[in-house]
């Protein structure tokens, strides 16, 4: 019975992908699909709470599904996390491709395989299902991507994601095969007892890890890893977008996260001198570095969002590097993050979606020029989601930041730290560039502005995203203490 | 705005008696009632009546009720506030510092600006009174603080767990310092805002919104006494500041307001990572829970000098902690030479924005040196001190007044004599002397009033004029006496003259200077220095006044210039009060803060006295007593009882 329980959100998901591609196939209106996607995922996430309530230390049977599925505290955050975004992604979904003219049913479809895919991802306990994870997240991705069939760069776009996302797909299940030749095991934790009596001495060992490590940061799209993201971000219709940026990146994040400390967890893989700590801050650093730089040239705010989005994992990846001193609070201002981020990303990219409609997308800082006089509330709304990204109180971006950058003065990176801080800075420019544009220029005479959808699915997804926001702004303790008992890792 | 609506709005009343004028009338004798009854001060109605008397003849009674009104209650306060009065009324029972005074000082103004954006955007007049009635209930709220006798200690205090298990509270406190910080902001809102409802019709009702959140946001950061609460507050002031400049400002705007928020905030996430770093070694040496208050963090002594033999630089913690806070403050001061973007700042911004950047939020940056930079580290303080306060004269005093003299743009004259004046306020805290403490405090005050005046008066001409360039002007005193004789005020009180605010203040920091042991051997050239550039600052001031305002006039646009309306009259007499008031009465003021600066400088002193320069601490962290004024703690939050409550 528990165990029914136990996989309930991945069920609810699964099942609920099932039934919308029958009705997708057998009924002639396509109307509800994008409200069907959402409860289904909406529905997910509230097995997923339930779940919890339910308490994971009762599901007893659910061992019976280790290593392969690990249902614990952390899976089910990621479940709702990953559940929440998918749902957004697909009410917004619901009123751009029908606004844009592109709506065909297996985009709800894919949707759901592909949170699904993630949800399989954030519990996997054995790099097998890790990887059939990954796989079903990537392919819906992939497809999702390129579902723009009219528009060349949506399959510029696409193409690119996908052939390097296979190539970094073989260098992670490569990856694994050196570790399993060392080790013996495919599954992380035993992989992580094998890794902590060898320590990081064993080359077959430091070889599959840094190329597992390469393969998962692809998908978290971290420099230099990120070259595929801006024209897959650009060319894949905005909703896709969404969904890219906020779920398969909260995936690839359960997944670093899980390999990182269920396998090279201990003291010896942790510590500054001999570990992967050095690298992962430095990568963090090259991250956000390189994209708020990027994103401060560009022209389109759709761009500007897919830079930014990388700079935010940039962010993340110094919460997985104060992992070091303390693996809770490394992880748990990670895990927070990334729900302060989902919020935030969901609800720009919406507010973008809102502020276009169909033949009028907007898509340059020239086209929301003097949206704030002429669509008060469109612009209030991007305002908000902006405002929280560049990590100002009292937003969820702003407690999102301040616990990544408390959890990493707490390891000790004062440096890494101070460059975040000036990253912070860097990154509010391009942000309120777009503040800029909208409250402070008009359109020239003649330029083509932006005209504002009609839609109920995405001043849905706005108004969560805007309440979530705030609330996570003002009184993010309750959320926090989610976090905080997320990031203890089930044993496996 | 074109300018026939300028010229409309300008346009002058004929004289007459009307249903207006009864009602003025009739304020002035409620006044005087209500000043008869409760307080025995018919004092008050005569200086009333005399005010009102002496505004000329032209003007009706639209002009000098209000006018009485303020005089009446400024008379009020002088008598109120006279250190034996003040003694003579609190001989009682000390009144109660209940009621969550400061809550509401500082909630009112935003659930205001919440108010009003649910009212109807075109409502012009009405988004007018309201957020006027809002600001001048804000000013309401303030008066229980002159009630008390603030003496050494910290008063109204509230303090209540926000994010209890990482420490973070909702403290705030008043005490002598931030008291008049608080009447500041809470005295040049309101002007700032009438007098911008004349020339501001765009998005008025956006404007409304920004002017408020300002407010709270500066009363909030004034009064709170959580690191975590002020910095949250700090950087709400921002974003309506920005937008003032950005959305209201002019041609070059946009720039301007990004310069001005890239560099604030520069400063200010890095000391939001100084903060963190402090409430993780509180929790780290006081082996319990972490927090962000200010006096728990006071405790903290992290070393100074860092391990290790015979350093030529610093390399403790507390170099980089106290680098990271002061840094955030010399750039909201502005300090030589991170003070670039305050010319284009106001430069750009329209005159209410000016107004309150200059009078207020110039004075968060040596607010937030004096009480978090001087009380959480005062060896760096001491360290530093000397070579900063030669910074402060040379690029400051000096620097900003050589600035300002070649200056031909009139915004950015007075946005340089700001950088010169505010010098002065930063050696005086860089002196730690009884005398320079307390006047530096008094100059914050009164750099708000007499430079909040001059925008003020600048915004006047600007309206009329539509330019900055100070060789558009010339013999302006013969259209427009009343404004001269306004600006002559506004101008001797910023020289200094004495008998205005200004003197006061100068003439405090510049003996508390020369008596200073903490500036090495050169307290007197620095002294010298600062008054020498009191003379610099005559110069450069005289000079825009006979430029601007004697002579003959030079162009014909001015010819025809209209003089100060109702509206700006009333605006600028509660200033121009404000000058004599504190120039004639500054005991008033440094009786109340005076206790608050000795406190400060007895818990340096203290900290300097444990380990004495130049070697101060280097030994580990550790946490030394609560100091004698912080105000009793809430029940201790153990880790245990966190969790039983979580």
């Amino acid at each position: 019975m528990t165990i029914a329980i136990a996989l309930s959100p991945l069920l609810a998901v699964g099942f609920g992908a099932l039934l919308l591609m029958m009705a997708e196939a057998f009924s002639r209106r396509l109307g509800g699909l994008a409200l069907g996607a959402a409860a289904v995922l909406f529905t997910g996430a509230a097995f997923a709470a339930a779940t919890w309530m339910y308490g994971v230390d009762q599901l007893t049977d659910a061992s019976a599904l280790a290593p392969w599925l690990i249902v614990d505290r952390f899976s089910l955050f990621f479940d709702m996390l990953l559940c929440l975004g998918g749902g957004l992604a697909a009410l917004l979904a619901g009123g751009y491709l029908s606004e844009h003219r592109i709506e065909r049913g297996e985009f709800y479809a894919l949707l759901l395989f592909a949170t699904l895919g993630a949800m399989i991802l954030a519990a996997a306990g054995d790099a097998l299902t890790l990887f059939l994870g990954l796989e079903t997240m990537s392919i819906g991705a992939y497809a999702m991507t390129a579902f723009r069939r009219a528009s060349p760069r949506s399959a510029e776009g696409a193409l690119k994601y996908f052939l390097l996302g296979s190539f970094a797909a073989a260098v992670l299940i490569y990856g694994f095969a050196l570790i399993y030749g060392a080790s013996g095991h495919t599954d992380l934790a035993g992989i992580g007892a094998a890794a902590q009596h060898a320590g990081p001495r064993s080359p077959l060992l430091i070889i599959g890890a840094v190329l597992v490590f390469a393969g998962m940061v692809f998908k978290v799209s971290a420099v230099p890893f990120h070259a595929w993201t801006p024209d897959a971000y650009e060319g894949a219709p905005t909703p896709a977008t969404t969904f890219m940026a906020v779920a398969v990146k909260a995936g690839a994040f359960a997944m670093l996260l899980r390999v990182l400390i269920t396998c090279f967890g201990d003291a010896s893989w942790t510590s500054w001198a001999s570990g992967w700590p050095p690298v992962v801050a430095t990568l963090a650093v090259l991250t956000m570095t390189v994209a708020n730089l990027i994103a401060g040239r560009q022209e389109s705010v759709k761009r500007m969002l897919a830079y930014s989005s990388i700079a935010h994992a940039g962010y993340a990846l110094l919460g997985v590097t104060a992992i070091l001193r303390d693996s809770s609070e490394g992880a748990s201002s990670v895990l927070f993050y990334l729900l302060a981020y989902t919020v935030s990303t969901a609800g720009a990219f919406g507010a973008l979606i809102l502020c276009g409609s169909h033949g009028r997308e907007a898509v340059s800082y020239d086209d929301l020029s003097g949206l704030g006089k002429r669509h008060p509330a469109a612009a209030l709304a991007f305002s908000l989601f902006l405002v929280s990204l560049a990590g100002i109180p009292p937003t969820a971006g702003f407690f999102g930041k301040w616990f990544v950058f408390k959890a990493t003065i707490d390891a000790g990176l004062y440096w890494v730290a101070v460059i975040a801080f000036i990253n912070s800075v860097i990154g509010a420019y391009y942000y309120l560039r777009v503040l800029v544009y909208m409250y402070m220029r008009e359109p020239a005479a003649g330029a083509p502005v932006a005209v504002p959808m009609r839609s109920g699915y995405v001043n849905a997804a706005l108004l969560v995203s805007a309440v979530l926001v705030l609330v996570l702004g003002l009184a993010p303790t309750r959320y926090l203490d989610l976090a905080v008992a997320a990031a203890k890792l089930g044993a496996g | 705005m074109s300018t026939a609506q300028s010229t409309e709005a300008i346009r002058e009343e004929p004289v007459k008696l009307g249903w207006g004028q009864l009602v003025g009338l009739a304020l002035v004798a409620v006044a005087g009632v209500v000043a008869a009854r409760f307080f025995n001060h018919a004092f008050a109605v005569v200086v009333a009546a005399a005010v009102a008397a002496l505004v000329p003849r032209r003007h009706g009674w639209d002009v000098r009720a209000p006018i009485a009104v303020i005089a009446a209650l400024l008379a009020f306060f002088v008598a109120r506030m006279w250190p034996e009065a003040a003694a003579a009324v609190q001989g009682g029972a000390p009144p109660a510092e209940t009621g969550h005074a400061l809550s509401w000082l500082i909630w009112l103004p935003i659930a205001g600006a919440v108010a009003v954006l649910f009212l109807p955007r075109q409502a012009h007049s009405t988004l007018r009174w309201t957020t006027l009635l809002i600001m001048l209930g804000a000013i309401v709220a303030a008066i229980p603080l002159l009630r008390v006798a603030m003496g050494r200690g910290y008063h109204f205090d509230e303090n209540v767990p926000w994010m209890p298990q990482f420490g973070i509270h909702y403290h705030v406190a008043v005490d002598g310092i931030s008291l008049w910080l608080v009447m500041l902001t809470v005295f040049i809102t309101p002007i700032a805002a009438w007098v911008s409802f004349g020339p501001i019709e765009k998005r008025l009702k956006d404007w409304c919104f920004a002017l408020l959140i300002l407010e709270g946001g500066m009363l909030g950061a004034f009064l709170s006494l959580d690191l975590f609460l002020f910095y949250v507050f700090w950087e709400l002031m921002l974003v309506p500041m920005y937008l003032i400049i950005g959305v209201w400002g002019g041609a070059n705007r946009i720039k301007s307001a990004i310069k001005f928020f890239l560099y604030t905030m520069f400063g200010s996430v890095l000391m939001l990572g100084a903060i963190i770093y402090m409430a993780y070694t509180y929790q780290r040496v006081s082996g319990g829970a972490m927090s962000f208050d200010y006096f728990d963090l006071q405790r903290v002594l992290v070393p100074f000098w860092g391990p290790g033999p015979g350093e030529f630089w610093p390399h403790g913690p507390q170099l980089w902690l106290w680098a990271a806070f002061t840094l955030a403050f010399i750039i909201k001061v502005p300090m030589f030479p991170v003070h670039t973007w305050l010319p284009d700042a106001h430069t750009e911004a329209p005159t209410a924005g000016s107004i309150i950047l200059a009078a207020v939020l110039l004075k968060m940056g040596t607010y937030g040196y004096l009480r978090f930079s001087m009380g959480l580290f005062p060896e760096a303080c001491a360290y530093f001190a000397a070579n900063l306060a030669g910074l402060a004269v040379l690029g400051g005093i000096i620097y900003g007044a050589l600035c300002a003299w070649k200056q031909d743009d009139v915004k950015r004259l007075i946005a340089y004599s700001s950088v010169a004046h505010l010098g002065y306020v930063m050696l005086g805290l860089f002196a730690v002397t009884q005398a320079s403490v307390e006047g530096s405090v008094l100059q914050m005050v009164n750099h708000g009033i007499s430079t909040g005046m001059l925008f003020l008066l600048f915004g006047v001409i600007y309206d009329r004029r539509h330019t900055r360039h100070i060789d558009e002007f010339g013999g302006l005193a013969k259209p427009m006496p009343a404004y001269a004789t306004m600006f002559v005020i506004a101008t001797l009180a910023s020289v200094g003259l004495p008998g205005t605010n200004g003197f006061i203040g100068e003439f405090m920091v510049i003996t508390g200077t020369f008596a200073s042991n903490k500036l090495g051997h050169f307290a007197g050239v620095q002294a010298v220095g600062a008054a020498i550039g009191v003379i610099l600052g005559a110069v450069y001031m005289l000079m825009v006044v006979q430029k601007m305002f004697f002579g003959p006039v030079t162009k014909k646009e001015n010819r025809k210039l209209l003089d100060l309306n109702a509206r700006e009259i009333v605006c600028l007499a509660p200033l121009a009060m404000m000058i004599f008031v504190i120039g004639l009465f500054p005991n008033i003021f440094l009786s109340q803060i005076k206790g608050a600066a000795e406190r400060v400088i007895d818990d340096y002193e203290a900290r300097i006295e444990i380990n004495p320069p130049p070697k101060f601490y280097e030994g580990p962290i550790k946490l030394l007593p609560r100091r004698p004024e912080a105000p009793k703690a809430p029940t201790a939050t153990s880790p245990q009882d966190l969790k039983a409550a979580l």
